[in-house]
């Protein structure tokens, strides 16, 4: 079945499920728990591991290479003059700011939210799947988590629906395939202005925008497992106002091999490189203050609760 | 699909073409820019590691090093990614220690100050900082249907 029909399908589907959904019991699970795939452990967006430099330099070039082979979005001829016309203006003003360290203009705190749909396209953030019967939760490593519905509910209804950085998701098991319709996406500022979706990267160099997307745009997602280290994307793109038809892509999922659990990424700490003068500065956070004293001491003999060794030793 | 939702889309697009470029043009501002770095230098410095900072957002070496071209031994601070990513690629936050002898790879702060972006590194015995990289055999962290 080519994308675009399964695509359609899955939307299909998501009517089928509700409609179905609607006369379960109240306590009864939409599926059994065992029914449902497990895909325990940490995801990263393939090609988006950072390197120790930060910036993404290295990671993001290989990230944008991938991007790019997809190629432009089937817009309309109108909607591509204007993409074109935004990409230049975002390769010209950024490749000026890269050039000279200038900041391009203050901003009150950081801001560190990739919102949907990059966070699954080229976000450098880890990820876990959490699946149950009603609800799968993909929680990121910046606290970013995009809850997804399964328990046959619709979306909230056109009149009350606004749109949000997560969108508005709904979803369904397909054999082993978690499958996903989210509308009501808008743009974050950090990515582009307020209302459009946009979906890029930079390097040390420049930022390149991939694709725009409007406020209307539905995206249709299908997950499943390839292997037992890699999951799969393949995700349906559908705005009949800019796209002359629905912009199918994929992207790959890897497993993280060098952690077994999250780590927070405190993406709103401390601004390291306040702007002075209109430019960038350095400035490594403080240390940290001096150490208070435990607040409680062993008793003498006690065994080191945090000492495998000593509790294995113990009487 | 009307003519006028194409328009009013179109529209939408259109307004936020002035915008877009300046929003973009900030988007690795704040605490994410390495803008104030010149990533077309490299410097190599060789010194002792005062701190191994393993903070958020973004960890950092502070070194006291000379820049093999002859200038006297200053502190310099060395930045890196943020901790998450660091544990990614396999760093941890005993990865580097005070009075640790390292030779480090930047691209220099623009304005000359004593700063950079990390490139690479090494130790005192040649290898590469982070290279003790250990994967985590966890096999509960295998799928299992």
């Amino acid at each position: 079945m080519s994308l675009r029909k399964h695509a359609w399908a899955s939307a299909m589907a998501l009517w089928v499920v509700a409609a179905a959904c609607a006369g379960h019991a109240e306590g009864e699970r939409v599926v059994a728990a065992g029914d449902i795939p497990r895909w325990p452990g940490q995801w990263e967006v393939d090609g988006a591991t950072p390197a120790p430099s930060g910036g993404y330099v290295e990671s993001f070039e290989a990230t944008l290479r991938e991007m790019k082979a997809w190629g432009p979005p089937p817009y309309t001829p109108q909607a591509r003059r204007i993409f074109d016309l935004v990409a230049k203006q975002v390769r010209e003003a950024s490749g000026h700011y890269f050039r000279t360290g200038l900041a391009a203009q203050p901003i009150a705190r950081p801001r560190c939210s990739f919102g949907f749909p990059a966070l699954m396209l080229h976000s450098p953030l880890m990820f876990e799947i959490l699946a149950t019967p009603e609800e799968t939760a993909l929680i990121f490593s910046a606290r970013e988590i995009r809850h997804v519905y399964t328990d046959g509910r619709p979306h909230t209804a056109p009149e009350d629906l606004f749109p949000t950085i997560w969108g508005d998701s709904i979803g369904h098991w397909e054999g082993q395939a978690l499958v996903i319709e989210t509308i009501g996406v808008s743009g974050i500022e950090r990515m582009a202005a307020p209302g459009i979706v946009a979906i890029g990267g930079d390097s040390n160099a420049l930022f390149e925008l991939i694709a725009l997307f409007s406020p209307h745009t539905r995206y249709v997602e299908r997950i499943r497992m390839v292997d037992p280290d890699h999951l799969e994307n393949q995700m349906t793109i559908i705005d009949p106002r800019v796209f002359t038809k629905p912009w199918q892509i994929t992207r790959r999922y890897s497993r993280v091999k060098t952690l077994n659990r999250m780590i927070h990424e405190d993406c709103e700490g401390e601004d390291r490189n306040p702007i002075v003068d209109g430019q960038y500065s350095l400035a490594p956070p403080p240390p940290p203050p001096p150490r208070l004293p435990p607040p409680f001491e062993d008793p003498p003999g006690a065994i080191d609760t945090r000492n495998p060794v000593a509790l294995e030793n113990r009487d | 699909m009307t003519r006028n939702k194409t328009g009013n889309t179109a529209a939408t697009f259109s307004a936020c073409v002035g915008a877009a470029a300046v929003c973009l043009g900030s988007a690795a501002s704040a605490h994410h820019s390495f803008a104030m770095f010149d990533p077309q230098k490299e410097l190599t410095l060789r010194g002792v590691v005062k701190e191994f900072r393993w903070t958020n957002p973004h960890v950092f070496i502070e070194l006291l090093a000379s820049d093999g071209e002859g200038s006297a031994q200053a502190d310099w601070s060395i930045e890196m990614t943020s901790p998450e990513h660091l544990a990614r690629a396999g760093w941890k936050p005993r990865t580097l220690k005070a009075g640790d002898k390292v030779t480090l790879v930047i691209h220099p702060l623009r304005d000359g100050k004593r700063g950079g972006q990390y490139v690479s590194g090494t130790g005192i015995d040649g290898a590469p900082i982070g290279s003790d990289l250990k994967r985590v055999a966890n096999s509960a962290t295998r799928s299992g249907k």
